[in-house]
């Protein structure tokens, strides 16, 4: 099978620091890969090289046999993105904003109309579509994300933090509607800080650390021993086995110089 | 409506568009949702939604002044007798303070941080999403101009008949389109060639350069002409004019006015040429790379910070003037939240830093010289007193700058933060805000006019001194009472009608701060025991004002927000 994705020799600096360090990956299609690493390890800077937010970097990004470079455009059709900031024009009405989004992928009106609204609806916010989402809590406005990054069914969809300010039935929700995606041949590449779920959602892992893939492989394959969680697995490699005696250090500030309260 | 009519309008050259490599239905589009959220003001953190009803009346308001500055025009375009030189005056103006505008207060428009994440990821070319950044801005410089340029129009119809009325538009676009093109490549140069890391840094301190800049040749080039000027000035004459935007535009007339100079008609054709010649090379040379470096601008956000040492030991400076005029933990937390936060942010420092300039170079300008060579406007000025009160009532107009933006910030939303923690009264953020920003920018431009006064004028002025100090405090903390009783920091900026309301506040300031300098110059003069009951009164007027301030209760807030 041919990689939908392939990561060639990746590397990105800023004023003299290297952020992403030769990085090589390739990506199969019909997977949830979760793309995992500490703050600042460079994720999120890879998630915007590959859509294209970030433009110049050295190496070679290819996706379904485009080159980024030369292909952008083309590229940015076939990915759907949910970025981790949940920025959107919340001045807009989910009605106004998703018509907006489809029309930048010149999807035809009543397309875009039967889309929304059955994505909406599915979400349980087709009563708000016409209201304005400055008033929305941080889910609502996760779920229009959610939204404006399937409308054009991408084949390649690239989440970064999808579930965060989800409510509990919609993280359901998301999770099984990751499973239907992958079967329809979508090729997921999952950011998350969560690590139970990344663990559960997965196909395969990739690990970033400093600019460097650390760790690339099933979850299975990554265990040391035979009930290591991912989170286990995560601290022993990026090399932050004793949290736990961190977190005596900082709860002990309590007991030590608070007499007043 | 009028936004409608002016999307179409601009849709109505989508060949051209489409030749530049734009996508015109995503163009259409984008600018269609911009307009609509122009339209929309955000909520401030615990705020209701207002009513429709205001934004409608500040839209008014801000035609109704344009239109006033329309007619305040007129008087360069009747005051020589020579048509072309009168025009040249009219559409040099005009273009001042298209220019002035742009820079001041469009650059949110052109660098929208959102868009990063909205229109970066989608399938839209590079090209498209600078022509519409760039229409957007177009769209709302010819909203402003429209009534402004009414007053000019029917003038210019009546003076030189119909063939003049029916030119008037296609100049004014064309003065709108030079007034855009020049100021956009301007900063695609400036963002060619600096850092993306360093980009908004740089970009602040050329708008602060030149819109100070922009001030002083505003004023310098009157004065220039005057030297040569009269009813009888032909600007045709000198070939230096010859080379200004705003002459070539003044030179189409010379198109229609019978038995006219025809040779200088061409120059008209450089009106045309010009903007062209500048859309052309910023599409062709400089659009393609924009997104890309757009999308550089916050990217080293990213990157971890090196962990910044301290450089001092003990207290910094600020904190230890904090300790000294706040008793109150909470006034201390909004006056040293206020000290910092101006240091930093780039929107304030661009507000705030041209006003120190404004005010020596309008002194210089419009009092000092007048006429007369510098040394000579020295030696005179011990004996116009009054000019030194134009000085220390000028002084007001930093102090209102600072207070109108210093409620203003990008990220309006974090000032949650005061609703959350256990703030008694709100009042008391408000007036260490106030006192953060008298303290820091307000006392040392003052100090620089006492030291400049007491050499001039001697030691005499110094109960002068004291009651303008008392005044211009008590009319910018009044300001601060009726108009601005919120947290620092936490609104956001409407670009929305932002020429017509700057325009508002700085005709009201003027005409009460000129009151006020008026009778306290009649004091001086006629009747100096005067001076001393209007101090008191003063003192006892911001003692009230500054009571009730800092008294600001949540529930006065509330209603202040309505």
């Amino acid at each position: 099978m041919e990689p939908i994705i392939t990561i060639k020799n990746l590397s990105k600096q800023y004023s003299g620091k290297t952020v992403l360090n030769n990085i090589n990956l390739d990506v199969y299609p019909g997977s949830i890969i979760g793309y995992i690493g500490p703050n600042g390890a460079g994720k999120s800077t890879t998630v915007k090289i590959l859509t294209g937010i970030i433009a110049d970097y050295i190496g070679d990004v290819t996706v379904a046999g485009k080159n980024l470079h030369e292909d952008l455009l083309e590229v940015k059709k076939m990915i759907g993105y949910v970025p981790e900031t949940a920025e959107l024009y919340d001045l807009l009405t989910p009605y106004e904003y998703l018509g907006f989004i489809g029309k930048l992928y010149h999807l035809p009106d009543h397309v875009i109309e039967e889309r929304s609204q059955r994505m909406l609806d599915s979400f349980g916010l087709l009563a708000n579509q016409h209201q304005r989402m400055d008033s929305f809590s941080k889910g609502m406005r996760q779920k229009v994300l959610l939204t404006s990054g399937l409308l054009h069914n991408p084949s390649i969809v690239i989440l970064d933090e999808p579930l965060s300010g989800l409510d509990a039935n919609a993280v359901i929700m998301v999770k099984e509607l990751l499973q239907v995606l992958k079967q329809e041949g979508k090729t997921i590449f999952y950011c998350s800080h969560m690590m139970d779920v990344v663990e559960k959602v997965s196909d395969r892992i990739v690990l970033i650390n400093n600019g460097n893939i650390i760790a690339d492989g099933t979850v299975r394959e990554l265990k040391q021993q035979e009930n290591e969680t991912l989170e286990q697995i995560f601290a022993r490699l990026t090399g932050n086995e004793h949290i736990g005696s961190k977190a005596d250090a900082f709860a002990s500030v309590f007991n030590t110089n608070a007499p007043t309260e | 409506m009028l936004n409608k009519l002016l999307l179409r309008l601009v849709m109505l050259f989508r060949g051209i568009w489409t030749g530049m490599g734009a996508d015109t239905a995503q163009l259409a589009n984008i600018l269609a949702i911009k307009l609509v959220m122009d339209d929309r003001k955000p909520m401030s953190f615990g705020r209701q939604r207002k009513q429709k009803k205001d934004i409608k009346y500040a839209t008014w308001l801000s035609v109704v002044f344009s239109l006033l500055t329309g007619f305040f025009y007129l008087f360069f375009l009747f005051g020589i007798k020579d048509p072309v030189s009168s025009l040249f005056m009219y559409f040099t103006i005009f273009l001042f303070m298209l220019t002035f505008t742009l820079i001041t207060d469009f650059s949110n428009v052109l660098f929208d941080p959102k868009e990063k994440y909205v229109l970066l990821p989608r399938p839209v070319n590079d090209k498209t999403i600078f022509l519409a950044r760039t229409l957007h801005s177009f769209i709302y410089l010819f909203r402003i101009v429209v009534p402004m340029s009414l007053p000019g129009w029917v003038a210019l119809g009546i003076q030189y008949g119909w063939q003049s009325a029916v030119l008037f538009p296609f100049v004014l676009v064309l003065m709108v389109f030079i007034a855009l093109f020049l100021v956009n490549a301007c900063y695609l140069l400036l963002l060619r060639f600096v850092k993306p890391e360093k980009f908004k840094e740089a970009l602040s301190y050329f708008q602060i350069v030149f819109s100070i800049l922009l001030f002083a040749m505003y004023y310098m080039l009157p004065r220039l002409m005057e030297n040569n000027m009269s009813e009888q000035l032909n600007i045709s004459a000198n070939p230096l004019f010859r080379l200004l935007p705003s002459y070539w535009l003044a030179s189409s007339w010379l198109w229609i006015l019978p038995g006219a100079a025809t040779a200088f008609r061409w120059y008209s054709l450089a009106a045309v040429l010009f903007p062209v010649l500048c859309l052309w090379i910023t599409v062709r040379w400089l659009a393609p790379t924009f997104a890309a470096r757009i999308g550089a601008i916050d990217a080293s956000d990213a990157v971890m910070p090196v962990a910044a040492k301290r450089t001092q030991k003990g207290k910094r400076f600020y904190s230890r003037v904090a300790d000294m005029v706040n008793r109150n933990d909470t006034v201390k937390a909004g006056f040293l939240m206020t000290w910092l936060q101006t240091s930093r942010s780039r929107t304030f420092k661009m507000r705030i830093y041209p006003a120190f300039a404004y005010i020596p170079i309008y002194f210089i300008y419009m009092f000092l010289l007048n006429g007369q060579s510098v040394s000579a406007a020295l030696q005179h000025l011990p004996e116009k007193k009054n000019k030194l009160f134009v000085l220390l009532y000028m002084s007001t107009f930093v102090l209102s700058q600072a207070i109108t933006y210093v409620t203003i910030s990008d990220q309006y939303k974090a000032a949650w933060v005061y609703y959350a923690s256990p703030v008694g009264k709100p009042g008391n953020i408000m007036i260490g805000a106030f006192k953060a920003i008298w303290i820091k920018y307000f006392l040392p431009f003052y100090t620089a006019i006492v030291v400049f006064a007491l050499y001039f004028w001697g030691i005499a002025v110094i109960p002068d001194l004291i009651l303008s100090l008392l005044n211009v405090s008590l009319f910018s903390l009044l300001i601060m009472r009726i108009a601005y009783r919120c947290f620092p920091f936490s609104k956001s900026e409407q670009i929305n009608n932002a020429g017509g309301r700057t325009m508002i506040r700085v005709f009201l300031t003027f005409f009460t701060i000129g009151l006020l300098g008026a009778a306290h110059y009649f004091a001086s003069t006629t009747l100096p025991w005067l001076l001393y009951v209007f101090m008191a009164l003063s003192c006892i007027l911001l003692w009230l004002v500054w009571d009730s301030y800092a008294n600001t209760s949540w529930a006065d807030m509330a209603v202040a927000d309505e």
